[in-house]
């Protein structure tokens, strides 16, 4: 199943510390809350959810100020600079197989995978089949 | 009596699987996320060809199939190696080394060899086994809920399984049904089931302790040819028996790769970290830690052989085989936690591999059959007792 939580429109003056530092899965959404990037805040993500949302969302000026930086701040994808909007997480130390779990469910009800996921380089194992479509998938397209 | 010597052949592909994993998947897994269970395909398939120049691709398919036909006790020996890096304990070589079709379709009919086994062996079709259900998996004679009802010339399949590693990407499984309720074991039948199947349906991934996830299955009103049905009807429970049975030695020595590599950081750690100024190795605590992980590995090893030299022979083997998995999958466990207390901090994070091994381990003492079951197993064996059916 995908993250069931509501989406929250990111706010540049969000304190960071009200993000979870831990590792997780993650979805970014455009201005009509259509997924457009489904992510992980892995074992190596230096500052877990809150790093990666971070990245996402944030300029690099934003941290200009702070502890605290994630090494490719200003790397976003092209897809996420021009559309991100919301997001929604989920803290879970399972997220890898996770993660592919909302790739698979999203690739089934779409026949395809985000825009944003098919844009990065990171390798996404052969997604599997549920044989079935939600019926959200229908109110997404 | 098992001769433990190992010939100059054995420790030829010993020696030439030691050098991929060490050499080749080490390295790359440094640059994969630390849950990670498959390769980039471009690795994938410069490593696959490393290892069909060894002769050793898909090496548990015989010769007559036009594998390589690798013994079992080679196999065994081999399984210790492949498993020795990160993601080594579910995924030995992220599947370089490649593996056979499922041991019962070595009897299926030829009509069914055509469309299931060869497809297999040539890498063009993946497969799931369907055995447990929400209502158990340890006593599959008793527990298997789903029903098959013959209808002219198919079979209708109405219920559901779980634990289906793989059924989402699978082209097909082969999956046990109750087609008489009035008996027991003798009342399951084994279906081959394509995936594609109306009435299939992959209800969700099932997320576990470890990165890979697992899945639950129904079958509403699933038409499946009479033709699919995979030996004897009633014939099902004996067939997946002598499946597991065989899987379970294997399976076992891949649990002690990871107990291996896990002593081999742990040893290496205690000669060179200092505490109140002195190596670790020297304080009594430490040396037994390793000492008793030496013990628990050397014993794990030692089952693990003795079950598969009595297989590879024909002679009976399910005692032994029960005992490989109950010796070395609690012993692997015993070794990793171990070895992340001789690592103090260090060793819970995802720095190293250890924390995975550690969860991937736990689940190891239930699948393929629980410590608990394994005890009945040999139990039986021991007291003569015959299992209900």
């Amino acid at each position: 199943m995908r993250i069931r939580k509501p989406w929250t429109e990111w706010d540049d003056e969000i304190n960071f510390k009200s993000l979870p530092g831990a590792m997780g899965v993650f979805e970014i959404a455009d201005e009509d809350r259509k997924t457009i990037y489904i992510g992980k805040a892995s074992g190596k993500s230096p500052f877990g959810l809150r790093g990666e949302l971070f990245l996402c969302f944030a300029d690099t000026e934003r941290l200009e100020d702070a502890n605290w930086t994630h090494p490719k701040m200003g790397q976003v994808l092209p897809t996420i600079k021009e559309k991100a909007k919301y997001y929604r997480y989920e803290v879970n130390h399972m997220y890898y197989s996770r993660w592919i779990e909302i790739l698979t469910r999203f690739n089934e009800d779409h026949g395809r995978l985000p825009p944003a996921n098919l844009e990065d380089q990171e390798d996404i194992p052969k997604l599997g089949r549920y044989h079935w479509k939600t019926q959200e998938s229908a109110m997404e397209d | 009596m098992v001769d433990f010597k190992i010939t100059d052949e054995q420790q030829l592909i010993i020696d030439n699987v030691r050098r991929l994993i060490r050499d080749e998947i080490r390295p790359l897994e440094e640059e994969l996320d630390p849950d990670a269970f498959s390769l980039p395909e471009s690795e994938k398939d410069r490593l696959v060809g490393m290892v069909k120049d060894m002769g050793l691709y898909k090496m548990d398919v015989p010769t007559e199939y036009g594998g390589p036909g690798v013994d079992l006790v080679t196999r065994t020996l081999v399984a210790e190696e492949l498993s020795q890096h990160r993601a080594g304990l579910y995924s030995p070589a992220y599947g370089v080394f490649g593996s056979g079709p499922p041991g019962q379709l070595y009897n299926a009919t030829e009509e069914q060899k055509e469309k299931y086994l060869w497809p297999v062996i040539r890498g063009e079709k993946s497969s799931f086994f369907g055995l447990s259900e929400p209502s158990g998996g340890s006593d599959p004679a008793r527990a298997i809920k789903t029903r098959g009802v013959k209808d002219g010339d198919d079979w209708v399949i109405n219920g559901g399984k779980l634990w289906n590693s793989g059924a989402d990407t699978a082209d097909f499984g082969i999956v046990y049904v109750r087609t008489d309720p009035s008996k027991g074991r003798e009342g399951v039948s084994a279906f081959i089931v394509d995936t594609d199947t109306p009435g299939f349906r992959v209800e969700r991934l099932v997320q576990v302790l470890r990165a890979h996830y697992t899945t639950e299955l129904s079958f509403t009103d699933m038409r499946i040819p009479k033709e699919n049905l995979l030996g004897e009807e009633g014939g099902g429970f004996a067939l997946a028996n002598e499946y597991l049975s065989m899987q379970r030695i294997p399976y076992s020595a891949t649990g002690l790769g990871v107990a291996i590599y896990a002593h081999e950081m742990a040893t290496d750690w205690a000669k060179q970290r200092e505490t109140f100024g002195q190596p670790l190795a020297n304080r009594q605590a430490i040396q037994w830690m390793l000492v008793d992980n030496e013990i628990d590995i050397r014993t794990g090893r030692w089952a693990c052989l003795a079950a598969a030299d009595l297989a590879q022979r024909g002679e009976p083997f399910r005692f032994e085989s029960s005992m490989a998995k109950l010796v070395s999958t609690e012993g692997a466990g015993r070794v990793v936690d171990r070895s992340m207390q001789i690592f103090g901090g260090l060793g819970m994070s995802k720095d190293l591999p250890l924390e995975r091994w550690y969860r991937e381990l736990r689940i190891r003492r239930i699948g393929e059959g629980p410590s608990e079951v394994q005890r009945i197993v040999m139990a039986r064996d021991l007291l003569n007792i015959r299992s209900g059916s």
